[in-house]
């Protein structure tokens, strides 16, 4: 199974729609060296650097080669991750396999993205095939707007479930001071009034294009035990791709397809003793593009059954204060910087357990948190993190 | 090259906007291939058949990923009617990569299962958000002129009384 | 932009392969930051080469970095170096890509400032290419109109 790895030290910067001050490299300087200060060890202690960014999106060809020395990564060995939209999760798996291997002591993960620099629609419109898509693809957007009413059609959710997760969203991303869109939004008329980006899909009914890095240092057991007053350990991480679906990529009309959520879930679980997941684990951070997204994960993470998880957004169990707090952050509705959103999702999770979120720490006691990932076409990446082994 | 000035020792930071359209050459490969000549010659759509789980690949590829296997060259004509499955339509226009436009609202598109065949994302002609609601049996428009790009070929679908 | 973007389709012969030429436009923009802003705008505004010092490492960077590659230590302190220095090595570049500042043949070499510790990738002009020589003392020369580019110098020329 490997050896027991965890999660040392903890930073984000504070994501914003724009960075002028700072150019990409220096973005992650600032992540690196806040994480560096949350584990209190220096740059010379860090073994190896993996970094996870979507290069397209700033057309920066190769940007790990160029902050080698933000990232304290000056002759030392390391990769970049590059698996779609889980790629700031699948870094962290990478440097969880190299610490868990036993032949790196400690290992720097960092998921960033300067989007102010570039056009992320026009950029994920440009990754279909170059003349297969053209022309009639529009972008992640138009399949979350298709999926949002298959999930109104099929599961009975109305709009006004939608906006209550939004709502709970927001709630999240204000007490949360690293939240980019913190916007204090009062009620449900709100969100539906804000108007239509993609029918049915509204502006506030999806993620933003956010400006951030998030930087997580992972070390071996028994320098964790050495170093770390509050160690977060990573029980396991599973990553499971597909295909596209053969009706599109995110959502699957057909009803015969097996999504990689489900299965990631039904692995993880099993493979960790898991057998009523809201009861065994104690909260989630997981990767919603968008808040009718969210209710359609809470049914394949197997957190209620099929069809019903805008109700258990109506009964208020993944709010903060509730049974099972999901996204208490803020999640990607309010903080989006791609490369970064799924270390973020895993940085969150592991400040809930530490118990150190501040105003958005969950009421629940956290020893055990989800983290998810999603990318194109629908892939997964799940972690799950508990504060003792 | 533009740069920022505000006011009174507020720093000014440079940015630089660039602006260059980049080049490709895509080689469609054997199997796409196949598909953009039955397109430009026939206007009609193909496809092969994986020989293990009998499901129509698309697009057409030269090896079933479910099953693992080398797809062959079992070929199919589909009909080009079909069943809106879902659709949706722009109305905040989004930048669109392939031809420097911005996609201008409403856009229509729909996941379309084309009878006996396989699932595709594809225009719709109609463009009013009441009657889009309706629309159900759809078919192929094909381009007249300027064919050769595959499922660009086909202009839009258009709603069929059946 | 509907003729920048215009794409074609060739059939290759006797095979049923299509190349499909085309082209991707996705904008964007590059932002320098705080430290290389200040680089560029002292080029722009003071006709200044400035670069950062490393105390701890007692090296200077330029153009100016915001982080010492070898300690980490975050570097605020600024420096101006010479705009006189010694040419380190060189070389001509004929073909034309789409991207050179102008046009080609250019003759590009690598410059250590007096004062700076790195070498600065520039131009050199009003000189033969046969009479370059690996430690000649080069001077810029900046440009009339300055925006905050690397560019605010036009090049660098032997010195007399």
């Amino acid at each position: 199974m490997g050896n027991r790895v965890a999660i040392v030290g903890i930073g984000q910067t504070y994501h914003k729609s724009n960075r002028k001050d700072v150019n990409q490299q220096e973005m992650v300087g600032e992540a690196v060296r806040a994480a560096l200060a949350d584990a209190q060890m220096k740059a010379k202690d860090i073994e190896a650097v993996f970094t996870a960014n979507m290069e397209t999106f700033e057309n920066i060809f190769l940007p790990d080669e160029m902050m080698a020395d933000e990232m304290a990564a000056f002759m030392k060995p390391g990769l970049k991750v590059g698996t779609g939209g889980t790629s700031g999760a699948s870094v962290v798996e990478e440097g969880f396999h190299f610490v868990a291997s036993g032949l790196f002591d400690t290992a720097l993960v960092i998921g960033f993205e300067k989007q102010d620099c570039g056009d992320t629609t026009a950029a994920i419109t440009a990754a279909v095939t170059p003349v297969w898509g053209k022309g009639v693809a529009t972008g992640a957007i138009g399949e979350f707007a298709k999926q949002a009413l298959t999930y109104m059609e099929k599961s009975g959710a109305k709009e006004e479930h939608a906006a209550m997760v939004r709502l709970k969203a927001d709630k999240g991303a204000c007490r949360n001071p690293y939240a980019h869109l913190r916007l204090g939004l009062k009620s449900i008329k709100e969100v539906l009034d804000s108007g239509y980006l993609v029918w049915p899909l509204r502006f506030l009914d999806f993620c933003p294009q956010s400006v951030g890095a998030c930087a997580l240092i992972l070390a071996s057991e028994h320098k964790a035990k050495k170093i770390a007053k509050k160690p977060v350990w990573i029980a396991d991480v599973i990553t499971v791709h597909q295909e596209p679906f053969r009706a599109g990529s995110f959502g699957d009309p057909t009803g015969k397809e097996e999504y990689t959520q489900d299965i990631a879930a039904d692995r993880l679980y099993k493979r960790n003793g898991i057998t009523n997941p809201i009861k065994d684990i104690c909260m989630a951070e997981i990767y919603e593009p968008s808040n009718w997204e969210e209710m359609s994960h809470y049914e394949h993470l197997h957190f209620c059954p099929k069809n019903e998880g805008w109700k258990m957004v109506e009964k208020g169990i993944t709010e903060m204060e509730g049974a099972f707090p999901v996204n208490p952050s803020g999640g990607v509705i309010a903080t989006n910087p791609i490369g970064a959103t799924p270390t973020i999702r895993v940085a969150e999770a592991a400040l809930q357990v530490r118990g150190d979120a501040g105003e958005h720490q969950v009421t629940r006691d956290v020893h055990t948190a989800l983290a998810t990932a999603l990318g194109g076409p629908n892939w997964t990446v799940a972690t799950l993190l508990r504060r003792s082994l | 090259m533009t740069t920022e000035k505000t006011a009174e020792k507020k720093p000014e930071y440079i940015k630089v906007d660039i602006a260059r359209p980049r080049a490709y050459r895509w080689s469609s490969g054997r199997h796409l291939g196949k598909l953009y000549r039955e397109a430009l010659d026939n206007k009609r759509l193909v496809t092969n058949r994986c020989p293990k789980c009998k499901e129509l690949l698309w697009p057409p590829a030269g090896a079933c990923g479910r099953c693992n296997v080398e797809a062959g060259e079992d070929w199919v004509a589909m009909s080009d009617k079909g069943t809106v499955i879902q659709y949706t339509y722009l109305v905040f226009p989004l930048w669109d990569p392939h031809y420097g436009d911005r996609l201008a609202n409403p856009y229509p598109t729909a996941t379309i299962k084309l009878d006996e065949g396989v699932f595709l994302v594809h225009f719709l002609e109609e463009k009013d958000p009441e009657k889009l609601k309706k629309v159900k049996r759809v078919q192929a428009i094909w381009k007249e002129e300027g064919r050769g790009r595959g499922l660009a070929d086909i202009l839009y679908f258009r709603t069929i009384d059946e | 932009m509907a003729e920048l973007m215009a794409d074609r389709v060739e059939k290759l012969k006797d095979l049923d392969v299509f190349v499909y030429h085309g082209k991707i436009y996705i904008p964007n923009t590059y932002t320098a930051g705080a430290v290389g802003s200040q680089f560029l705008i002292e080029l722009r505004d003071n006709k200044r080469i400035m670069g950062t010092k490393c105390p701890a490492c007692d090296l200077v960077y330029v153009p100016a970095r915001s982080v010492c590659k070898y300690c980490f230590a975050q570097l605020d302190q600024w420096v101006e170096v010479s705009d006189i220095g010694t040419l380190q090595t060189y070389t001509v570049a004929g073909q034309r890509n789409g991207v050179q500042p102008v046009d080609p043949p250019i003759i590009y070499g690598i410059i250590q400032l007096d004062g700076a510790t790195t070498g600065l990738v520039h131009m050199l002009s009003e000189v033969d290419f046969e009479k370059l020589v690996i430690g000649m003392r080069v001077k810029a020369v900046f440009s009339e109109k300055r925006v905050g580019s690397i560019l605010d110098i036009k090049y660098f020329k032997p010195l007399a």
